[in-house]
Order: structure tokens, then C-alpha cells, then sequence
């Protein structure tokens, strides 16, 4: 009976501790907080911000991550985003990252700031497309990026030399420049016993970010860029053909491929596919480290990237700043960022420095190759329009229910419709064709 | 104080300790209004608005009358009616797990009441086939994910077997998606089920079989004519208990899919529906999908609660009866 | 030929049958076992080996998984092991202690409204939390309780299927003369209730204790609307997490440590107490 009572007050006790954790904390008497808090939706910037950046002292970071899938992330941000005003300044939100997909619905808001307001100022060397992104329509900026990612073709040396006779990544170029020419080369890999791309949604980046019209025009009807058509086109003789798997481009099934013994030739990615994406061809036991090159491939596109964005009513702008600062401008830590995480940074007299530099050479996959020179040379073709607020799930949407097509357990027509009611359930306000 | 005093004593104090009973029973009604009833209330008040975010903007609410349940049952282009479809994914999938967990726990109810198979190691037995119902839901579909994906080893067994074709991908197929599911939810249910039928059969009277016996009557006519209808009142009872879980369910495959229902949204269930709107803070159409699970459990919850407060006419009444008895 | 007696022939059957009856349970059985035993055996692998195909002996690299999942930055599981554990201990106490309450004001007094207030709680007995999930959360919201375990812990206070144990329970065990003596002993209401029919009550509240602890351990609906501070997740908001679309830069056997690590906690508490829930189930369902 003693136990019952006393595990029954250590229960009361504990409620009491949870409840004094929910009240708002005083202010700060300081000007500045002791509260850093950042939203992110994975590790990747987090690990980069505890090498490279020097956190105050007296200052606690606090990283509140959520995954991005399903829009999970962006639902969490939002939800926090509006409850700003309210929150106790040690809870507001200091720093929230954005992909590429969705970061016009923040900086296009006022839960974001100038970043002028707190003295950080654009260096030309950051990437114009990056700041473009991050700016209102009345060209207000209000964060920055940490990274560029003109996206490329990263292709197996060994399965190149088997179905072109070639493994040199200018004649491998030479052969995949067109999309035509890619489809060519997919069926010769086919006969060889490969698969060209191991997702049916391993080009869908490139196209989609190549869009010469928006996902939803002006009366908020939805419609279908022919860059998009030509990515369904492609996949469908893919699928058909058997040039490609079933798998999704974050699938498992997919990054098995990259093992010694997997089967496909190209894989499409930025500088940050290596960390994220590759860890399989790193295994040390079933990897396949430099057997790879990377060329700039059928045509140029970006893909994701990660913008830091100042929160309206962040109490720590000297911080904001500062780590502004030093992943753009500090050339030591962009450097850094090249050289220790196999990144692209955000600024090109760093680029150069590494694309004209003949010593420089990514060893860690690519043998030695210069992959500096290859993005900066895709980088210089980025163009930041057409974008909208919704990419994000429409893009993940139209993936999701094509693949039920490609996967053969439905027809194209009812993966459509499914994608219309999709859309209509997430997006109440967008309209869809014959919903 | 001889007897009679002591009893009028306890029963004056009985009426004059009427407060206790309110104290006692306040804080559950206290919880259940703020956490339960105001919530239930608000659900149903919004579904009749328009109350949904575009980005960071707050649309609504607008009071809509029924446009939120008439766009629940508005038929897509295809001609379906989404609520439906889910509706009857949610009892399909329900079924085929139900239909062999009721059966299977029937037989073995009867295996191990019967004193002559006389099975040993029912301890044994008994603790394996209740485990499944402690899992953690969206750890068992965690796992059937990892275990049946197009790299995971079932995948390779029965390819290495040559039971399917290399490419078979179990998470494409209607059939193996639902299966999946049903299996899931059969392993966790059947166990708890026999555990309770057992518990049925232990507590009809055995005098009634020994007679049956008697009167010449063999193990299957027992079962028909005795066990069958003595337990049906608790069978029904599990059926219908069952059924409104099966209508809630939600874990097995929200993960198990991603949230996706695929294939063609084939296994997508009613509450996987309301999640969708819920996550989306669109809280009309979340509200009206609310309150039509709020009328099918109602009904369903209907028969239980009459079969519960059969015997429960009046809470007093056997409390009464015990004090007379004492006395 | 000799003719076999109905004895032995009815023996024979009997045999048989006894022989079907335990490759059934046998079967059964395996098929409990085969999934978490696959899990045990994929947790001792690594990724690579993983990748080569099925095996059913295990491998050397449990204690690589273990570490990399225990201290994996994106999916802090000793940390959402712990917070399952608050939650979950903090609902178990509170279920049990408060529904063994309200039977007893329902059991023990009588007073107006009574029967009124039974009928609502065994009304209400059936209706899932999802139905009223978003009211709840709505208010949750306006009260800033979301990011907190208020909302998770307190509601277990008003459960009506334990209510109806405890009633159930109480109904067979306690001889309201025993009240009736303690209160000529001058006892209050109270202390009778915590010192004289707590005790009484100790295998029911064990049970009860047992179950509300596994059902808040394995919740996933409402904690997964509710919170989004990683230092407060639950194991369940984590274990979907893995599903997610990042996960491709997990090791497969890490993942497989992660989910034997989700469900470890209830699977010991149920190989060391199987027999009493078990009895606690058959117990719950004799009322019919």
C-alpha cells in the first residue's frame, strides 16, 4: 500500500514538474536571449552548425526537428509560426530552415524578418538565385542559404565503361547531353543486363525544376507544366522498358543499388546526394567508392537546398546574423564545408578557388574527380520562378500516386484521379480538373 | 446497542453519507467534461463551419450549414463516394482478420476447456498467443514493412523459394496490402479473444454438460445445443467490441502505407481519412468525418451498452440486496 | 482379425485428434514468434549483411546496433523511452487510482443522480478518443497545452472500461459492512477508501495498472497530433518517424534495433507478469 501511495505522489510530483515546464518563463533581462531555437526537418545543417559555428556562451540551442514527409514539418512550423506572438521569448522560434519547395509560403509572410534589420547584408558572392528565393515579391530578403545545389548526373565508372566502352566522364557527357540521347543510352544499358536510374523518380528533379509555368495558376486552378508531361513520357517508356525500378527515390530498394554489386548506371543528385543518399556505396564492406564520376548530364537543374530564415520576434539577431555571416561569407568555413563535407557552398569565390584549383579532387567517392568545376558550371544555369507554396506535397503527391501506375496496381487514369483527390483534401482552396 | 440500533444507525449513515458518493465520483465527471465532452461538442459544432489554412492564412470559419457532409458524400469523378470506399476498406480489412480470429479463438477456447484432450502446456500457449496484442501497433507495422519490402528477407525467401517472381512488390497487390493488414490485426486480437471465450466456457455450469451427457448427447451436439447458446451473449459481446475497434483503426495502416492507403487507396480506413484533414487543419471536413464515426460507433456502442446494462438495471439494487442479505 | 474395441478406437481418435489440436497451437504459435524472431535476428545484422538476404542464425553486430541507435541524433530513443515511461506510469497510477474511486462512490453510496451518473459512464463506455480528437486538440491548442503531457496523462483519470472493472471487481470483493465497520471505527471516507479497499482492490488495480500502462505506451493518435518537440516525443511518433522518407540514410539494422527497442519494455513486464494479465483478462470478461 506504501508503494501505491508513493508511486501515486512521485506521479503527482512529476505533473507538477511538467506543468512548471509549460509556464512561460520571465524575459530575458539581457537584450539578447539565452534561447536559441531552430526548427529543422533532418540533421544535415544541424551537424554542420556544431562544427562550424561557435554558439555564445550563456546561449542554448534548441534544435526541434520533424520530418518533412506528408508535410509534417511545414504542419508543426505553422502551428508554431502563428503561436509566436504569444510564445514567451524563450520559446519563440529564432531560426527555421525551408527547402526550395516551399520557402516562398514563409518569406512571402510576416513571420519572417528582413535581414537587414539586424545588419546582415548580401555578399556578391553568395549565389543570386539563393537570395532570389529567399526574398518577398518586394525584394526583401529575409535569410539565406548554406549551400547551392546545381544537381548532376553521378554515374558508375565501371557499368559506363560495360554499356558505352567509355568510363571518361567528357565522353559519357558527350553521350547523355540530350534527353533523347539518355532515353538511347538507357536501351543499350537495358541490353547489357542495367538499369539506367534505379527510381522511376530519379529524373523528376530535373525536369520539375526546369518548369516554365507554375503548379497552380493565378485563379488557383491547377495545372500541369510540359516539363512535367515530359517527365511522365520518360518514365512511362522507363517503366515499360525496364530501363528503371519501382522504387521511390528515397526508397530502399533504390539505395541498394549503389552497392558493388547493384545494377544501374546513373543516379541524379547534388553535392549533398553524397552524404545523404550514398552512404550504401560508402559501406565499407559491399561499397564501391571512386567507381564513380559525375557529369553535368541531360540538362541542368538544381535540386532542394536549405535556406536559414530569421523568425519575426527572435531575441537574438546578433546570433542570427553572425551565423549568417559564417555560412555564406567566411570563406574559411565555406572552404570547410567543401573540403571536410563534400558540400557546394554558397559562395563562388570559394567555388572558383576549388574549380580552377587542378588538386583539388573529391576523394571520398569520385576518386579525385574535380566536381567543383562540374556544379559550378550547372550552377550558373539556375532560375529561381515559377515557384508556389504547395510544390512541396503536390511534387511527393504526384510521385506517390504515379508510382501506384508504374507499379502496375492501377491504371493511369484512376492514379490521376487519386492525385486530384489528393490534392483537393490537401489544399481546399486549389481547384482540380473535373473534381 | 442491540442489533436493531445498529442497524438503523447504518442506515441513517448511509443517507447522510450521500456527499461522499458526489465527492468521489467528481473528478472523473470533471476530466471527462473538460477533456471528453467539450471536445465532442466542439467537433460536431465544426463541422457545420468552413475552417481550413491556406499556408500561414486562416480561412474561416464560415458557417456552411451541411456543405461539409454533402462533400462527403459527393461522388468523385470516378463515381466514388470517398467515404464510402473507406468505410467499406475499414470493415473489409476488419473482416478478413475477424473472420479467422473468431473462429480459430472459438476452437480454441473449446481445445482448452475440454477436460478430455486435456492439452498441456496451456501456460505456455496462452502467453504466446496473447503477446501480440501488448505490441506496440506501429512497431508490428514497422516491422511487417521492413520484413515484407521489396529488400527485406520474406521478399527474398519466397523469391529464393521461387514461390513469387523476383519483381513482386507486396505493397502494390490490393490482396497482400489488406492481408497484411488483416493478419496484423488478427495475430494481435485472437489471443485476447480465446482468452475471453475460455472464460465464457468456464463459467457456464458444468452440471449442464454432465446432463447433456447423460441424456446421451456427443461432443458436437453439446457444443450446438449447450456451450454455443449459453455463450453467445459474450460472443455477441466480443463480435460487437471488435467491430468498433475494427472501426478505429488507424496504426496498422498508417505505417504500414505512410499514410497512403495505397494501393489505390484500397487500404486506407476511415480514421486514416479523419487524420488526413486533422494533420491538414481543415477542421470542417475533419468535424463532419467526426461525427459520421461518432454515429456508426453510436449505434454499434448502442447494443453493447444494452448488453452491459442488462443486468445493471439498478446499480443499487444488488447493493441493497448484499446489505440485506447481511443482515 | 481381431476387432479393436470401441475403447481403444475411441482412444485412437482421441490421439488424433489431440495430435491435430497441437500442431494448430503449434503453428499458432509460429506464427506469433516468426516476425519478432525475424526482428531479433535483423537487429544483429548489418546493413550490408541485411542487404544480402534472409537468414535465421544471428550475426556479431547487436551491440554496433544498439549503440548506433541509442545514440542516433534524429531519433532520440533513450529519451523517448524515458518520456513513454512518464507518460505512461503517470496514466497508469492516475487510470487506476480514480476509476477504483468513482466505482467506489458509485458502489458504496447512495445518493441522487446515481443511477443517472452509471448509466452515462457505461453510455459513453464505447466511444473512441478519435471521435472527439479534434475538438481536443483544438483546445489543447487555445490552453498552450500542446508540448505537453497534461493532455495525455489527466484525461486517463475518466476511463470508463476501467470504471467498469473496478465496479465489476468491487461487486465480488467488498462487503460494504467492512466500510460500515470501519467507519464505526471512526475512519474517515477517505482514509477508508486509500487504507481498506485500495488493498482489497490490489490484483484488480494491478492488472488495470498493467494494461493502462501497455494501451498509453503504445498510443500513437493523439501524442502524434500533439506534440512536436523532439524532447517530448513518445517512442510510437518516433517509430512512425522511421517510416518516413529520410530513412533511406538509416542502416536497415538500425532500424530493427529501433522497433526490438519500442516494444522491449512491454514485452519484459509481460514475460515477467503474463500470468496475471492473463488472469486479469479472463477476469475482466466473466461479467458477460
Amino acid at each position: 500500500m506504501k508503494k501505491m501511495i508513493a508511486i501515486l505522489l512521485a506521479a503527482i510530483m512529476l505533473l507538477g514538474v511538467v506543468g512548471c515546464a509549460a509556464k512561460p518563463a520571465a524575459p530575458a533581462a539581457a537584450e539578447q536571449g539565452k534561447v536559441f531555437n531552430i526548427y529543422a526537418w533532418n540533421e544535415e545543417f544541424k551537424g554542420f552548425f556544431e562544427k562550424y559555428y561557435t554558439v555564445p556562451e550563456g546561449v542554448t540551442v534548441n534544435w526541434i526537428i520533424n520530418p518533412s514527409d506528408n508535410g509534417v514539418y511545414q504542419q508543426k512550423l505553422d502551428e508554431a509560426l502563428l503561436n509566436q506572438a504569444n510564445a514567451s521569448a524563450d520559446e519563440k522560434i529564432d531560426m527555421f530552415l525551408a527547402e526550395a519547395d516551399y520557402i516562398g509560403k514563409y518569406v512571402d509572410s510576416d513571420y519572417t524578418m528582413d535581414v537587414t534589420s539586424f545588419g546582415f547584408k548580401n555578399a556578391d558572392t553568395q549565389y543570386e538565385y539563393t537570395i532570389k528565393a529567399a526574398s518577398d515579391k518586394n525584394g526583401v530578403c529575409k535569410g539565406v542559404s548554406f549551400q547551392c545545389c546545381p544537381a548532376a548526373v553521378i554515374y558508375r565508372k565501371s557499368i559506363a565503361m560495360d554499356v558505352l566502352g567509355t568510363d571518361e566522364p567528357e565522353e559519357v557527357q558527350a553521350a547523355i547531353d540530350s534527353w533523347e540521347k539518355f532515353n538511347a543510352v538507357a536501351a543499350q544499358a537495358k541490353e547489357k543486363g542495367y538499369y539506367m536510374t534505379a527510381s522511376f523518380a530519379e529524373t523528376f528533379r530535373a525536369f520539375s525544376n526546369n518548369c516554365t509555368k507554375p503548379w497552380v495558376d493565378e485563379n488557383n486552378n491547377l495545372q500541369f507544366d510540359d516539363q512535367i508531361t515530359a517527365w511522365i513520357d520518360q518514365t512511362d517508356e522507363f517503366i515499360q522498358n525496364g530501363y528503371t525500378l519501382t522504387a521511390g527515390v528515397w526508397d530502399t530498394e533504390k539505395t541498394n543499388q549503389m552497392f558493388a554489386d547493384g545494377k544501374t548506371m546513373c543516379f541524379f543528385g547534388p553535392a549533398w546526394y553524397y552524404n545523404f543518399c550514398m552512404t550504401n556505396a560508402q559501406d565499407p564492406d559491399n561499397g564501391c567508392v571512386g567507381d564513380w564520376r559525375i557529369v553535368e548530364g541531360p540538362q541542368p537543374y538544381f535540386w532542394g537546398g536549405t535556406w536559414l530564415l530569421a523568425a519575426t520576434g527572435s531575441d537574438n539577431t546578433e546570433m542570427l546574423k553572425d551565423i549568417f555571416e559564417t555560412f555564406t561569407v567566411n570563406e574559411d568555413v565555406c572552404s570547410k564545408l567543401v573540403e571536410n563535407e563534400n558540400q557546394y557552398p554558397n559562395n563562388t569565390a570559394v567555388v572558383e578557388k576549388y574549380a580552377n584549383d587542378p588538386s583539388y579532387g573529391n576523394t571520398s567517392i569520385l576518386d579525385g574527380q574535380n566536381d567543383i568545376a562540374v556544379f559550378a558550371n550547372l550552377a550558373q544555369n539556375i532560375k529561381w520562378e515559377n515557384h508556389t507554396n504547395y510544390d512541396q506535397l503536390l511534387n511527393e503527391g504526384l510521385q506517390n500516386k504515379l508510382q501506384e501506375y508504374y507499379n502496375g496496381s492501377v491504371d493511369k487514369e484512376t492514379a490521376m484521379k487519386n492525385f486530384y483527390n489528393y490534392v483537393k483534401e490537401t489544399y481546399a482552396n486549389i481547384n482540380v480538373p473535373e473534381a | 446497542m442491540n442489533e436493531r440500533t445498529a442497524l438503523q444507525n447504518a442506515k441513517r449513515k448511509t443517507v447522510s453519507y450521500a456527499k461522499w458518493g458526489y465527492i468521489f465520483i467528481l473528478p472523473f465527471f470533471v476530466v471527462y467534461l473538460c477533456f471528453t465532452l467539450i471536445p465532442q461538442f466542439l467537433t460536431i459544432y465544426n463541422s457545420f463551419f468552413e475552417n481550413y489554412r491556406d499556408g500561414l492564412t486562416q480561412i474561416g470559419p464560415n458557417f456552411v450549414g451541411l456543405e461539409n457532409y454533402k462533400a462527403l458524400f459527393t461522388a468523385d469523378s470516378a463515381g466514388t463516394v470517398r467515404i464510402l470506399k473507406y468505410l467499406a476498406n475499414t470493415m473489409i480489412m476488419w473482416f478478413v482478420g475477424a473472420l479467422p480470429q473468431f473462429v480459430i479463438a472459438m476452437l480454441l477456447a473449446i481445445f482448452f476447456t475440454s477436460y478430455r484432450l486435456n492439452i498441456k502446456g496451456q501456460g505456455f500457449f496462452k502467453t504466446v498467443i496473447y503477446m501480440p496484442n501488448l505490441i506496440m501497433a506501429a512497431a508490428f507495422s514497422m516491422l511487417f514493412f521492413t520484413l515484407f519490402s521489396r529488400v527485406g528477407p520474406i521478399q527474398m525467401l519466397l523469391t529464393k523459394w521461387g514461390w513469387i517472381d523476383a519483381s513482386f512488390d507486396f505493397f502494390s497487390h490490393r490482396v497482400t496490402v489488406r492481408g497484411m493488414i488483416a493478419l496484423m490485426n488478427f495475430l494481435m486480437w485472437f489471443g485476447n479473444t480465446t482468452i475471453v471465450l475460455m472464460a465464457g466456457i468456464m463459467g457456464i455450469d458444468q452440471a449442464l454438460f454432465e446432463s447433456a451427457t447423460l441424456d446421451g448427447a456427443n461432443a458436437t451436439q453439446v457444443f450446438f445445443r449447450v456451450t454455443l447458446p449459453l455463450l453467445m451473449p459474450i460472443f455477441v459481446y466480443c463480435l460487437i467490441t471488435a467491430l468498433i475497434g475494427g472501426i478505429q483503426m488507424f496504426d496498422v495502416p498508417q505505417v504500414l502505407t505512410k499514410g497512403n492507403g495505397a494501393p489505390d487507396e484500397l487500404s486506407r480506413t476511415l480514421v486514416m481519412y479523419l487524420n488526413g484533414y486533422l494533420t491538414t487543419k481543415n477542421y470542417g471536413m475533419a468535424g463532419a468525418i467526426s461525427v459520421i464515426i461518432f454515429i456508426i460507433t453510436g449505434v454499434l456502442g448502442g447494443f453493447v451498452y444494452r448488453m452491459l446494462t442488462a443486468q445493471y438495471r439498478d446499480p443499487g439494487r444488488q447493493h441493497r440486496q448484499r446489505k440485506g442479505d447481511v443482515l | 482379425m481381431k476387432k479393436l474395441d470401441d475403447n481403444t478406437l475411441g482412444r485412437l481418435k482421441l490421439n488424433i485428434l489431440r495430435g491435430i489440436v497441437y500442431a494448430i497451437l503449434i503453428f499458432l504459435c509460429f506464427l506469433c514468434l516468426f516476425f519478432f524472431y525475424l526482428m531479433v535476428i535483423n537487429a544483429t545484422r548489418s546493413n550490408a549483411q541485411l542487404a544480402t538476404g534472409f537468414t535465421l542464425l544471428p550475426k556479431e553486430h547487436f551491440f554496433d546496433n544498439l549503440v548506433n541507435a541509442w545514440n542516433d541524433a534524429s531519433i532520440n530513443i533513450p529519451r523517448g523511452m524515458l518520456n513513454s515511461l512518464i507518460v505512461a506510469l503517470s496514466t497508469a497510477v492516475l487510470t487506476t487510482y480514480f476509476s477504483a474511486l468513482t466505482a467506489y462512490g458509485i458502489h458504496a453510496y447512495d445518493f441522487k443522480g446515481k443511477r443517472l451518473a452509471f448509466t452515462f459512464i457505461m453510455a459513453v463506455m464505447m466511444i473512441p478518443p478519435q471521435v472527439s480528437a479534434l475538438g481536443f486538440v483544438q483546445v489543447m491548442n487555445k490552453l498552450h497545452l500542446n508540448n505537453n503531457y497534461i493532455p495525455l496523462i489527466v484525461p486517463g483519470i475518466a476511463a470508463p472500461v476501467v470504471f467498469f472493472y473496478m465496479k465489476q471487481y468491487m461487486e465480488s470483493v467488498l462487503p460494504l459492512d467492512l466500510v460500515d465497520a470501519a467507519r464505526i471505527d471512526g475512519s474517515g471516507e477517505f482514509h477508508t477508501f486509500n487504507t481498506i479497499v485500495l488493498p482489497i482492490m490490489k490484483p484488480a488495480i494491478a492488472v488495470q495498472m498493467i494494461f493502462s500502462f501497455v494501451s498509453s505506451w503504445n498510443n500513437y493518435f493523439i501524442p502524434a497530433l500533439l506534440l512536436d518537440k523532439a524532447e517530448l516525443k513518445t517512442v510510437p511518433i518516433m517509430i512512425a518517424q522511421l517510416r518516413s522518407a529520410d530513412y533511406s540514410k538509416f542502416d536497415m539494422g538500425k532500424v530493427y534495433m529501433f522497433i526490438l527497442l519500442a516494444i522491449l519494455p512491454v514485452l519484459i513486464t509481460y514475460i515477467l507478469l503474463s500470468k496475471s494479465i492473463i488472469k486479469g483478462v479472463t477476469a475482466g470478461s466473466v461479467k458477460g
